[in-house]
């Protein structure tokens, strides 16, 4: 095992005062109006992009500036209900009440037809091992969408059909 | 106001330690400027301006440099604070660099400082304080806050370097003892420098992993401590510098080149990196700060790297990218010794940032040592003849680089 | 000799509680700077701006504005500072031969949190903060009633000052409009409520919504893009001591030193008679007094008896200075901004005549305990 004794040097104790930075005192504004059709068209369990004019690269979730030519991207665009995971990683969290740590995986997906990324849950019963990049994902609609972001209750696993070709070949 | 060469002539550092309970940030940050200043044979007097940097959210203090005024020497003296992130340091580096290179008549030595006393405040709520906004705005667009903290929480620190070492051992197939190995060289190095926090001569590759998964594929044993400390670099015109040491570093390229906001972020920003692991930033700063310093085969000119490297992925993926070894091959330069202090081009004989990690200083902290190599006053001192070297800064949400190049020559007019 | 020059600004006009994101506030003002002199994105070549962590009540308040600040790319970096700050290490840059065309800006949001708990948080953390005796406010009243009783200035001279501020800003298209009072008088101003004796909101500037942004180049390239650059011809600045104990409040020993630097760098030497206008970042009514005199244009304490009002002998903020709103990271931007904007003459109803020279200032801490100060000059071609 590993010592820790070089972790463990103790300096004398200078005086300490007590502080906070009162962040929940912060309100954070944000306007609604370049996002409200996104909204909607989670309502109606659809998936839209903002595409930029000028580089043509298609935002999901849309974003109000286009970096690459500074200017406001206009143009909503449909997407297909499926994407594919450009990277993962887990989050441990403790389980409140037995305490027992446990592990969540999170997926940053690129949607069909977008450019972006977007950092969503996955379904909840696929094992963190089991993820990698590349996987194929579809939405998981929440039965009544409500038109907010909580329509996407989590991204499904699909079929892989690049494994199948793979398997084929061999 | 005539251009000038700009050299750095001395470096400084406080002992770096978890907890530095004995002084409070100001006297820490003295610590180093009166080792810098010592170390050049130089008097506060002769410091014209100053440039400091830290992250305040860690310290809870806002505006630091206002009350530490006596304490860094800036009495009556011209001072600004730069602070980016992770890249503090580098970008207080080059703000050091800019100052002096600008020629502005009065402003020919310039003190740039940067610290950082993590252990006054919450790192974590530090951290996660980043997306706060973007947390609060999703959280009002009605995804549930529990969800979007379990999202936005993995894409801290940590969460973004498993996403970019994810994805590296995918492009280049190297594994987690690869991984293991990057850290015993840079806990090994930093046990022969006297101010570095984590210093293990004995470390082995079995140890980091015998150690827990923080997130994998990285291990505890593997993680970046949070440090307490303080750096101080001094620089000055190339006249000035000849004058005061017998090799001055002369600064010859900087770039700082931001990417877009990466993973994290949601609606109005961010989410533009499809890959954590190509980061453009650095590639682009790389491009900037070479054609500077007039390097066109960086592989084969530069002598010694001082990498940004919390987690020992991004090492190997810094180098790549930086263009000091080709694709998806650094953890295999790893193996084969390229990278040891007595190797081709050594790589973080400080320790690095995996070693020793006082966030706002660790910018500075590269570029210090990168300078030392070269004026081969580092206590860690390569065998070989450094005429160029490099220090990287990383931070933001992935997407900050600062770079600096170094040399014993003045850059080619 | 090289000099930099400001070829484009813009500000977008302030509110107490504006009705847009942060991302969108700083977008207008960056896409606004670049149209308003029909620059493209691709020239800009580096990005410095000015904000605050504890204003924007978040950790690396720059890492999301990237994109909207124009930073994709770009060599970017910040100073958290006012934004009078990022604009001369904007110059610097553009000074080394690095950069072709530099891109300042800053700003804030004040609706969005609490001003005096974060001027608070800058208080010396061991003595000062767990006291909560001193803040922006208390330091202001300490400075006006010493700057009053050294050298026996009344209430009334110190709120004609807050009076001409208030009066010019009714004339300044891009003033916050709670802060013009065409109708303002002494009385008026010592009546208002107190905020700290014996100083009343009235002689306060008070924080609003804003942005702001400044397009600097170097002098071949600035020539290239306008005829008429404004050239920055002098900087300087400093920081003097913390502890109000340590000061003497009723001069700013900072501002002394900055000016000094600044007037040796661009050659001035009778500044009253040198200088047409000056726009300076006040926070409150008596410091602009304070500034008058370290800046030279009166002898120290005379502050009340030079006429400083549109068409007097040296006009001091026409544009209402930081009374006409104060948006805290950006202040001493708009300052620089106005005094561009005179020397063009695009100053529209605050115009002061025939303006060749101007100084601005920019400032932070208490009782502006760092100030820095520019002198901008007509440019073109000789």
């Amino acid at each position: 095992m590993v010592k820790l004794e070089y972790l463990k040097k103790e300096y004398e104790k200078t005086r300490q005062m007590p502080g906070k930075w009162p962040l929940s005192s912060y309100r954070y504004k944000f306007n609604i109006t370049h996002f409200q059709p996104f909204l909607k068209a989670l309502k109606e369990k659809r998936l839209i992009g903002l595409k930029c004019r000028s580089c043509n690269t298609v935002s999901f979730p849309p974003k109000l500036v286009c970096g690459k030519c500074l200017v406001q991207p206009d143009q909503w665009v449909a997407l297909r209900d499926t994407g594919m995971v450009a990277t993962f990683t887990a989050n441990y969290m403790k389980d409140e009440t037995t305490g027992e740590l446990q592990s969540f995986p999170v997926i940053a997906i690129q949607q069909d037809g977008a450019d972006t990324t977007f950092l969503t849950q996955l379904n909840p019963a696929v094992k963190f091992e089991d993820v990698y990049v590349g996987m194929p994902v579809k939405v998981k609609w929440k039965n009544q969408p409500e038109g907010n972001l909580g329509d996407i209750e989590y991204y499904d696993v699909i079929d892989d059909a690049t494994k199948k070709m793979k398997l084929q070949n061999e | 106001m005539s251009k000038q060469q700009a050299a750095i002539v001395s470096a400084g550092f406080c002992e770096h330690a978890s907890k530095r309970s004995d002084v409070n940030m100001a006297e820490m940050a003295n610590e180093a400027i009166q080792d810098c200043l010592n170390n050049a044979n130089i008097e506060m007097d002769a410091v014209d301006a100053i440039v400091m940097g830290n992250m305040p959210a860690f310290e809870g203090a806002n505006l630091p440099e206002l009350w530490m005024t006596d304490w860094v020497g800036a009495r009556d003296k011209p001072l600004i604070r730069v602070t980016t992130g992770g890249t503090t340091g580098g970008s207080v580096a080059i703000a050091g660099y800019y100052h002096v290179a600008a020629g502005l008549p009065g402003i020919e030595t310039v003190l740039a400082v940067a610290f950082e006393q993590q252990s006054c405040g919450n790192t974590s709520v530090g951290l996660s304080s980043v997306a706060l906004g973007e947390i609060s705005i999703v959280n009002a667009l009605g995804l549930p806050a529990e969800s979007a903290m379990r999202i936005f929480g993995a894409g801290a620190a940590i969460g973004i370097a498993s996403y970019q070492a994810i994805n590296y051992m995918k492009r280049s197939g190297c594994t987690e003892e690869d991984l293991a190995r990057v850290v015993v060289q840079n806990r090994r190095n930093a046990a022969k420098n006297w101010w570095t926090h984590l210093k293990m001569p004995d470390y082995t590759i079995e140890q980091v992993m015998a150690t827990p998964y923080v997130s994998y594929p990285l291990r505890f044993g593997m993680v970046t401590p949070a440090s307490d400390g303080a750096c101080a670099v001094l620089f000055t015109r190339e006249e000035i510098a000849k004058d005061t040491v017998d090799i001055p570093a002369y600064v010859n390229g900087v770039s700082s080149v931001a990417n877009e906001t990466g993973i994290v972020g949601y609606a109005a920003a961010g989410a533009g990196q499809l890959d954590p692991c190509e980061q453009l930033g650095a590639v682009e700063s790389a491009k900037l700060a070479y054609s500077q310093a007039g390097i066109s085969f960086p592989e084969k000119e530069i002598d010694y790297a001082e990498v940004y490297s919390p987690f020992p992925n991004q090492e190997l993926m810094w180098l790549e990218r930086l263009g000091l070894f080709k694709e998806n091959t650094a953890h295999l330069r790893y193996r084969d010794g390229t990278t040891a202090p007595n190797g081709e081009l050594p790589v973080n004989c400080s320790g690095g940032v995996n070693s020793t990690n006082a966030i706002g200083a660790s910018g500075l902290e590269r570029v210090a040592e990168a300078a030392l190599q070269i004026m081969g006053k580092a206590e860690n001192q390569v065998p070989k003849t450094v005429h160029t070297s490099i220090g990287h800064g990383w931070g933001g949400c992935i997407n900050f680089v600062t770079l600096t190049v170094l040399s014993d020559q003045p850059r080619r007019k | 000799m090289n000099k930099v020059g400001i070829v484009g600004y813009y500000q977008v006009p302030p509110a107490l509680d504006h009705n847009m994101g942060r991302y969108e506030l700083i977008f207008q003002a960056v896409r606004g700077a670049l149209d308003n002199v029909g620059l493209k994105h691709k020239d800009v070549t580096s990005v410095v701006s000015a904000t605050n962590d504890y204003y924007d009540g978040r950790t690396i308040s720059n890492c999301f504005t990237v994109e909207a600040g124009g930073g994709y790319m770009k060599d970017e970096t910040k100073v958290e500072m006012d934004g009078a700050f990022a604009v001369h290490y904007g110059m610097l840059r553009a000074l080394t031969g690095h950069h072709k065309l530099v891109l300042v800006w800053g700003g804030s949001m004040s609706s969005c949190y609490p001003y005096s708990s974060s001027t608070l948080l800058s208080t010396d953390p061991t003595f000062e903060r767990p006291l909560e005796l001193i803040n922006d406010m208390t330091a202001g009243a300490f400075q006006m009633r010493a700057y009053m009783n050294h050298f026996n200035v009344s209430a009334e001279d110190i709120a004609q000052v807050a009076v001409k501020n208030r009066r010019n800003a009714t004339s300044n298209e891009l003033a916050l409009p709670e802060s013009q009072l065409p109708a303002a008088t002494t009385e008026m101003i010592l009546k208002a409520d107190v905020l700290s004796s014996p100083v009343t909101e009235l002689m306060y500037s008070h924080p609003c919504d804003g942005a702001a942004c400044i397009i600097l180049a170097p002098e071949q390239q600035a020539l290239k893009i306008r005829d008429d650059p404004v050239w920055i011809t002098g900087v300087g600045y400093s920081q003097e001591a913390y502890y109000l104990g340590d000061r003497d409040l009723t001069q700013s020993q900072s501002m002394k030193n900055a000016a000094q630097m600044a007037y040796k760098m661009a050659g001035v030497k009778d500044p009253k008679k040198e200088t047409d206008v000056a726009e300076v970042f006040e926070h409150f009514a008596h410091e602009e007094m304070i500034f008058s005199e370290a800046l030279g244009f009166c002898k120290p304490g005379e502050g009340a008896s030079l006429s400083t009002e549109i068409g007097g002998e040296l006009p001091i903020n026409p544009s209402g200075g930081a009374m006409s709103g104060n948006t805290p990271c950006a202040t001493g931007m708009i300052r620089l901004i106005e005094a561009a904007k005179q020397i063009h003459g695009d100053a529209s109803e605050h115009q002061v005549k025939d303006v060749h020279r101007v100084v601005a200032s920019g400032q932070i801490g208490l009782c502006a305990q760092n100030n820095i100060l520019f002198v901008l000059e007509r440019g073109g071609r000789k």
